[in-house]
């Protein structure tokens, strides 16, 4: 479906359906409006604005309007990898400090660490190769040590 | 690592986004490849090399760390 959608729209229109969702949890648990509306207003006009935004010749607008080279890319990878470090060390901060004054639940803090933590297991063993690296053909049935360890 | 890239461009008169829009890069690419703040890919740098019908070691140079990225 999303071949069909300009690439520039693509990621506002994302997250503005992103924000409509959170407007229609909002409804269905306060069985209220008026801040939904209010939400789901924020979500046109956001989904606007970052596609104005990505129009622009900037690194940013490039990773927003999906036409990133291979640098912005990186530098997109490297915004991730620092939310994704954020995110977790946000998530040990709030269960240990729940923990500590017992004022709330803890257990959003501890799925939120659980579900990052295992996000990295998981990115480990998809871009790793997972398994040792094969023998070296010039080296095979000879003891040698690594590179690395000397 | 220096690297041959605004001088070969200067020669052709190119300006950075024409030589940006034939490599299929952004400007911005090609302003932090010529500042040395960007190492490219080897498929790109390869792609640069030929563009300016040189090789990969005349068109980016190891040995020069004054401009290093």
């Amino acid at each position: 479906m999303m071949r069909f959608i300009r690439p520039r729209l693509r990621k506002p229109l994302l997250r503005g359906i992103a924000l409509l969702g959170i407007a229609g949890a909002w409804v269905i648990g306060s069985h209220t409006w008026e801040p939904a509306i209010v939400i789901a207003i924020a979500a046109a006009g956001q989904t606007v604005y970052r596609y104005i935004w990505a129009g622009e010749d900037t690194d940013e607008s490039a990773l927003q309007a999906s036409r990133a080279d291979e640098r912005q890319k990186q530098v997109g990878l490297r915004a991730r990898a620092l939310a994704g470090t954020v995110a977790l060390a946000a998530a040990y901060a709030g269960l240990v400090i729940t923990l500590a004054v017992k004022r709330a639940d803890a257990w959003p803090f501890a799925v939120l660490l659980a579900v990052t933590g295992f996000a990295y297991l998981l990115g480990l063993s998809s871009y790793g190769s997972g398994e040792p690296a094969p023998e070296d053909e010039v080296t095979a049935g000879h003891q040698t040590r690594s590179p690395v360890n000397s | 690592m220096r690297n041959r890239v605004r001088e070969q461009r200067l020669q052709r008169e190119m300006s950075q986004a024409e030589l940006a829009a034939a490599l299929g890069v952004s400007r911005q690419t090609i302003i932090s490849i010529e500042s040395g703040r960007y190492l490219p890919s080897l498929p790109l740098a390869f792609t640069i090399a030929r563009f300016f019908d040189l090789t990969v070691d005349k068109m980016f140079d190891p040995d020069d760390k004054e401009a290093g990225a």
